[in-house]
């Protein structure tokens, strides 16, 4: 039935031998010369694992008519004696956008009315750039966007891509979040239909947002990824919906036609791939996340750090395209550069390089693409360095010519140089792993391309000249092309050129006096080759002569040496690796293995809070083992060959626990693209690559609640982590923490600039109409209808239906009390209750009333004043809400104050809340709020061993952290820190002064 | 409509301040002292001496006239037995925007960032807003005086001392002008920082030349500058420039600068200044910190980059104060900051001076303040337990021998919503 519905043509073409197009008219003449060559006793690659020496390769008519040893060559051959040369497959570069149209900004920026309405669509005169047809409402979602059809041959990037070896490109159009259908084009020159060789070959999806498109939403990371989510959820509505209305379509409605969904089907049917890019291999994985969920058949572009998690990628079964755009060299020339460096840097200058091998050991399917390379015509650099630091030369051939033609389907024709296929190759000078190898030609279909010399021919240098056969002067020639400088010497005499122009072939320019004539200006004119110039000049008199010059020194003294220097250091540098292992996370601190969970562990004669019944134990001793609290009183006997630690004097509390914080979260903590956006979620953008996750630990932090921002009356879906320090985004999530929800009320709501609500009075609408539509949604779900569409599963109000369902709670960022009251009366006409609200800076005045509904109260100790509806702050509101009975919890809303949250407590117990209390507010009442009290946030027998020792007693302002657990594993160590401090110094220094020898 | 929009948001601003208005009674500034005091029995700290236990402190007229075990307590002094309490002099905070902000983000409520880049002849006090709602907070934070200063452009103002008890500004001016504030240029862009320190070089070659010629007025009329002239006081090495900094070659170039112009300079929020710590030690420069919570800025540093740098300092032999931040809402906070240092390295009664003698000292108002001796201003708290612990609570606070008025912003909000739960507690009952 779906192939009824398709709307996205599927077609393959079978490219022309020739190089005009069949159909095409001719005007005037034909052009038919024989295309018949023989390539003779060159070392032929006919695929990785089959090199021919003193092979032939015979091509008729654009294909390979025969390849191998001793064959027999055609009279009508044409033969090339290719003695010492080496041939090539052609390699396929599988990530480009080569023929893309570009969007006219300018004439997007012209439309003015466009500009100023909302939803403002793109315009100008890019294909399907208005709002005429029935495309996505958002023009993110450009997935009826077909690169072969707007494939606009370019020369220049042809001539680039081929002068490197590539001889066909995969072709990704270069807007949107779903960028449209993919084309395998050929890097020859022609027309389009002379060189489009496939189409519809991939899906592509970006998770970056092109500014180009002018759309409204999304802004942020999370709100790509549920746009991502619900465009594919939708393309199944459509598929659904189109079948049911197309069987009897009697008293039903039509569904709508929209080219994008239409165009995602095959993608959606796993007929086509989906080839996603990612920036970092944290983003590779939520490619993977998306390709899961909607099983699609993934090919991941890949961001070059992925050794830096390979241990998440080693189990993969979709294909990986590696870029060889390894970081630049970081700046180290004095210490004002260098101390702005990160380790994190210095060690991905190290080991970027090394990225390809390292996948490729794994026995990942690896494609290497160009990308972010072949521009500046750096690609086989970067190979050559790929080659040398691990990845063995078969691989790499296999990585830019078959594995790239099988996946792109066309290895019938395309990926080796076996007889039947299309003479795609290049012809090198040498073995083209090796440094000084140049690529001298390029053929494809049977045509040769020359490829431009990497030394342009140059007038620069210092001349013998002599005129009238009497060597006399020195010319020296200095300049790119276009301007010269330079002089003439004579007699240890200079006379100035004037006007020196070089023009690639002929050098101009004049002297003065220098024929001993007063006042002469003589004009030179003169060919320029590698060795001599040529040339002929006139006198004042007007009186022509010969000149000739004759090269003594090429004068590019920077230069030469330079390359020199830089062959001799790499070799250096592979001696002297500095480093080779991988932390996780890849930064300072990062660790080299996951702590180890202790079997066994005593600790004795420490104070424990244990926020529990059992109160403050002096002298008391706890057992962990295998992660739990196994025990917690006196003296303990502890199992034989427990490992025991004694804290005497020190404290023992529960880890600590931040119910509000916006750390390690990327690409924006708002989607402010809309003011109800309920289907992003933070756990699909969290970054753990974030040294702030060590620092929290350092500040007995192992747990925290990390939201979406306030911007919106309804944001995303919040995350529960752990501070698993080094682990992957998945292993810091808190499975068992209540799901939540994001609201936001008050001044943030308001301040977003047109859009809905501008008031308090909207905010409460808004949010009103949002579960109104919900509960709608979920009348038209689940009404068991005999006949008619089927509903259309939106991401959005499905979260909105949990909350009213109670299987996700609302946590409510709130300052005054007169919307803590509105959201709490409009909560329970809808029958669900508000979780906790969020700052609560006015809480204290209406403590009854959230005491009443059950609302907890996370607040800050002394923030105030620092805008209009914080300036009834005050620092006893954590004390009035606790006496009134109301679940109090302390919060940071910001990294730096997470690391110390024992003094926030310290804070409240200043303020007359007992010692035990001011704890349970950055324990057990924060664990009670997050729903996760029956496993953390107390010292109890059973719980997580999640626990922190202090130097002294926690709340008095003087103790630091001295070790932080999670799990039953050391996260922070006090006294390791220390020691890791010196590594990471000497470390960075280390990898400093490696990059410095490189220069 | 954004304007429309913003109109709204002034006018509900406005609204707001006139229906908040009767919630400041209630923090009245406090009469003066009519009868000599004596504390007896409680552990005086006095941060310049010993500490005293079971001691007495008396103070009269404003004063302290005697600290120790067996003194003499004039027969007409009201005795007070703080028997189990601590006595610690009052403090000082070293930079905020005490009475020059309310609300951060209401720009009408801002007055410490003056038009322009070369504004030494601003005075801060002039603008002491005596009945802003953070003052009652420092007061009964037994803060007796804020340092008050202004900020922005290349030359802010003029800081002034305030006292935090009074009914105008007029009379809790401690000591003004106390320092020229200076806002070093960004290192970064060198074209921006060669153009501020020229202007500011051009700004002290004219006010030099501004002083020699006033000095002979008598035979030639010159007319009044008033920028120059209030840069006169800095030349004649009566006031420091007091400069802020915050990364190590800001640090350094203030230096060299301060050198070359001959003054007395004091260098305030010097993050990085661990990394030149011999430079600003054979100048002799007194550094303000006030950055103790703002944590690593680069990804190598420690955890505790921050936390420790007053122990670094202090180490080192270098002279600082610690100061909180500059948001008047936050003065509160003033002893964390010195909680902080001691968890990480600094000795507890360093951490004591930072926050009371050294500001005293490097201000020049050491002879007034910052310690429990005879013939200094009876500027005292009276705490329940270590001051800088900060589950210790502040239970009276004298500023200059006055008993200050304990009710602050917050407590009155407190007692008022108490109220609130208190009869809704008896109509239950």
């Amino acid at each position: 039935m779906t192939k009824a519905f398709k709307i996205s043509l599927i077609f393959l073409l079978i490219s022309s031998n020739s190089i005009f197009g069949q159909t095409s008219n001719i005007f005037g003449l034909r052009d038919n010369p024989p295309e018949v060559f023989a390539f003779d006793n060159a070392r032929i690659m006919v695929s990785s694992g089959n090199i021919l020496f003193d092979g032939t390769i015979l091509i008729r008519d654009g294909l390979i008519e025969n390849v191998g040893q001793n064959i027999d060559i055609p009279d009508d051959a044409w033969v090339f004696d290719l003695e010492g040369k080496y041939i090539y497959p052609g390699f396929i570069e599988l990530y480009s956008d080569i023929g893309m149209p570009s969007i006219d900004k300018r004439n997007n920026n012209n439309n003015k009315s466009d500009a100023n309405s909302r939803n403002s669509n793109y315009s100008g005169n890019y294909p399907g750039a208005s709002k005429r047809g029935a495309y996505h409402n958002n023009p993110h979602v450009r997935s009826w966007y077909e690169a072969a059809g707007q494939f606009k041959p370019e020369k220049d990037k042809a001539q680039k891509m081929r002068s490197q070896g590539f001889t066909v490109a995969h072709t990704i159009p270069p807007y949107g979040i779903f960028k449209g259908n993919t084309a395998v084009v050929s890097l020859g020159e022609g027309s389009g239909k002379d060189l489009v060789i496939k189409s519809n070959v991939a899906q592509a999806i970006s998770f970056d947002i092109s500014p180009e498109l002018q759309g409204d939403y999304p802004t942020s990371l999370m709100g790509v990824i549920a746009l991502i989510r619900q465009t594919f959820h939708d393309t199944d509505w459509f598929l659904d919906a189109h079948k049911v209305y197309y069987e009897d379509p009697v008293g039903m409605k039509q569904p709508e036609i929209n080219f994008a969904f239409a165009s995602l089907i095959e993608a959606y049917n796993r007929k086509q791939p989906v080839i996603i890019s990612a920036r970092d291999e944290i983003a590779s994985l939520r490619a993977e996340n998306i390709a899961n969920e909607f099983d699609l058949k993934l090919w991941l572009k890949a961001s070059g750090k992925e050794y830096r998690r390979l241990n998440a990628f080693v189990d993969i079964d979709y294909p990986i395209i590696v870029p060889v755009d390894f970081p630049e060299k970081p700046e180290v020339d004095n210490f004002e550069k260098t101390i702005e460096l990160s380790l994190e840097s210095l060690m991905h200058w190290e080991l970027a390089p090394e990225n390809p091998a390292r996948i490729y050991k794994e026995g990942i399917d690896m494609i290497i693409t160009s990308d972010g390379t072949w521009s500046s015509g750096e690609f086989l650099k970067q190979l050559r360095l790929t080659v040398k630091r691990g990845l063995p030369e078969y691989a790499a051939i296999d990585a830019l010519t078959i594995n790239p033609a099988r996946l792109l389907q066309i290895d019938e024709k395309y990926g080796t140089l076996e007889k039947g296929k299309k003479a795609n190759f290049f012809i090198a000078d040498g073995n083209i792993f090796e440094p000084e190898t140049k690529i001298e030609e390029v053929w494809i279909g049977g045509r040769k391309y020359s490829v431009e010399k990497p030394h342009e021919l140059t007038a620069q240098g210092k001349w013998q000249l002599s005129v009238n056969d009497t060597s006399a002067y020195i010319l020296e020639l200095k300049g790119e092309v276009g301007n010269y400088q330079g002089k003439l010497i004579a007699d240890s005499k200079e006379y100035e050129l004037k006007n020196a122009k070089f023009d690639k072939q002929r050098i101009t320019f004049m002297a003065k006096d220098v024929f001993d004539v007063d006042e002469e200006v003589i004009r030179f004119s003169g060919q320029v080759s590698e060795e001599s110039i040529y040339g002929i000049g006139e006198r004042s008199s007007g009186e022509f002569f010969n000149w000739k010059a004759e090269k003594i020194d090429n004068m590019d003294d920077d230069h030469k040496p330079e390359k020199n220097n830089e062959n001799e250091d790499e070799d250096e540098a592979e001696e002297q690796k500095v480093f080779s292992c991988v932390l996780r996370p890849p930064m300072e601190y990062g660790l080299t293995e996951k702590p180890k969970q202790v079997d066994c562990l005593h600790i004795k004669n420490v104070t424990i809070w244990t926020q529990s019944e059992q109160g403050i134990l002096k002298k008391g001793d706890i057992l962990v083992s295998n992660g739990k609290i196994k025990e917690v009183g006196k003296n303990i006997d502890p199992p034989s060959g427990c490992r025991i630690i004694d804290a005497s004097g020190k404290h023992l509390t529960p880890g600590l626990i931040d119910p509000h914080l916006h750390t390690s979260i990327s690409g924006r903590v708002n989607e402010t693209g809309n003011a109800i956006v309920s289907e992003t979620r933070v756990k699909d953008v969290l970054n753990p690559n974030n040294i702030w996750i060590y620092r929290l630990l350092a500040g007995g932090l192992t747990t925290a609640n990390l939201l979406h921002g306030s911007a919106n009356p309804i944001g995303g879906q919040d995350a529960v982590v752990k501070m698993r320090w080094g682990s992957l985004p998945r292993e810091m999530i808190f499975e068992e923490a209540k799901p939540g929800l994001k609201m936001a009320l008050g001044e943030n709501v308001k301040a977003m600039q047109n859009r809905y609500p501008d008031t308090r009075m909207g905010t409460e609408q808004i949010i009103r109409d949002a579960f109104s539509a919900a509960i709608d949604y979920k009348t038209k779900r689940d009404k068991k209808q005999q006949k008619g569409l089927p509903y259309r599963k939106d991401i959005q109000l499905e979260v909105l239906l949990e909350v009213l369902e109670g299987e996700r709670v609302v946590h409510a960022h709130a300052y005054r009390h007169d919307e803590m009251q509105m959201l709490i009366r409009l909560a329970e006409e809808f029958g669900f209750t508000i979780r906790s609200f969020e700052h609560t800076v006015e809480g204290y005045k209406i403590a009854d009333v959230l005491a009443e509904h059950g609302a907890a109260a996370i607040v800050w100790t002394d923030w105030s004043s620092f805008k209009m509806e914080a300036y009834d702050a005050i620092i006893y509101n954590a004390r009035l809400l606790n006496e009134q009975g109301v679940l109090t919890s302390l919060h940071s809303d910001n990294t730096r104050l997470a690391t110390r949250m024992h003094w926030e407590a310290g804070k409240i117990a200043g303020t007359g809340v007992k010692e035990i209390e001011a704890m349970n507010m950055i324990t057990i009442n924060p664990a009670k709020i997050l729903g996760v009290d029956h496993l953390v946030g107390s010292i109890e027998e059973g719980k997580h061993a999640d626990f922190v020792i202090w130097s002294q007693h926690p709340l008095n302002g003087f103790a630091y952290a001295e070790q932080t657990w999670i799990d039953g594993r050391k996260y922070f160590d006090r006294k390791k820190d220390r020691e890791t401090l010196k590594e990471v110094l000497k470390l960075k220094n280390n990898l400093t002064n490696k990059v410095l020898e490189n220069n | 409509m954004i304007k429309l929009k913003l109109i709204y948001q002034v006018i509900f601003s406005v609204l707001f301040f006139i229906f908040s208005l009767p919630a400041i009674k209630g923090q009245m500034p406090s009469a003066l002292q009519k009868e000599p005091v004596a504390l007896v029995n409680g552990t005086v700290v006095t941060v310049s001496g010993d500490v005293i236990k079971n001691g007495t402190v008396v103070f009269k007229d404003g004063k302290i006239t005697a600290v120790g075990h067996d003194v003499a307590i004039p027969d007409d002094a009201k005795v007070k037995d703080v028997k189990g309490k601590y006595l610690y002099p009052a403090m000082i905070h070293s930079g905020t925007y005490l009475g020059l902000m309310e609300v951060f983000r209401v720009s009408e409520t801002l007055d410490f960032n003056e038009y322009g880049d070369i504004n030494p002849n601003v005075r801060a006090e002039v603008a002491f807003n005596a009945d802003s709602r953070h003052i009652s907070l420092a007061r009964s934070h037994g803060i007796a005086v804020a340092v008050v200063t202004p900020t922005g452009g290349i030359i802010s103002g003029m800081a002034a001392a305030m006292l935090t008890d009074g009914w105008n500004w007029e009379e809790m001016v401690y000591k003004a002008p106390l320092g020229m504030v200076v806002n070093w240029p960004s290192m970064d862009n060198k074209t921006e920082r060669d153009n501020a320190i020229a202007k500011l070089s051009e700004t002290f070659k004219k006010a030099r030349r501004y002083n020699k010629a006033k000095q002979v007025s008598d035979k030639h009329f010159h007319s009044t500058d008033i920028r120059l002239e209030a840069i006169i006081p800095v030349l004649n090495g009566d006031i420091p420039v007091i400069i802020n900094v915050s990364d190590y070659r800001q640090i350094q170039s203030a230096i060299n600068w301060a050198e070359k112009e001959d003054i007395q300079i004091i260098l305030s929020g010097v993050n990085q200044a661990d990394l030149v710590i011999p430079h600003i030690k054979d100048k002799e420069i007194p550094v303000i910190i006030n950055s103790v919570f703002s944590g690593p800025s680069h990804q190598w540093e420690p955890y505790d980059q921050t936390f420790s740098l007053p122990a670094k300092l202090y180490e080192a032999g270098i002279r600082f104060l610690i100061s909180g931040e500059a948001s008047a809402a936050n003065i509160i906070r003033l002893p964390n900051h010195a909680a902080a240092a001691v968890a990480h390295g600094l000795p507890e009664k360093e951490a004591l001076k930072s926050i009371t003698l050294y500001p005293a000292k490097i201000f020049g108002i050491d002879h007034r303040l910052g310690s429990i001796e005879k013939g200094k201003d009876a500027s005292i708290i009276i705490t329940d337990g270590n001051l800088l612990h900060l589950t210790t609570q502040i239970q009276q606070v004298y500023i200059k021998g006055r008993k200050s008025d304990m009710m602050d912003k917050h407590k009155l909000f407190y007692k008022k919503y108490s109220e609130r739960y208190n009869r809704i507690k008896e109509k239950s009952n």
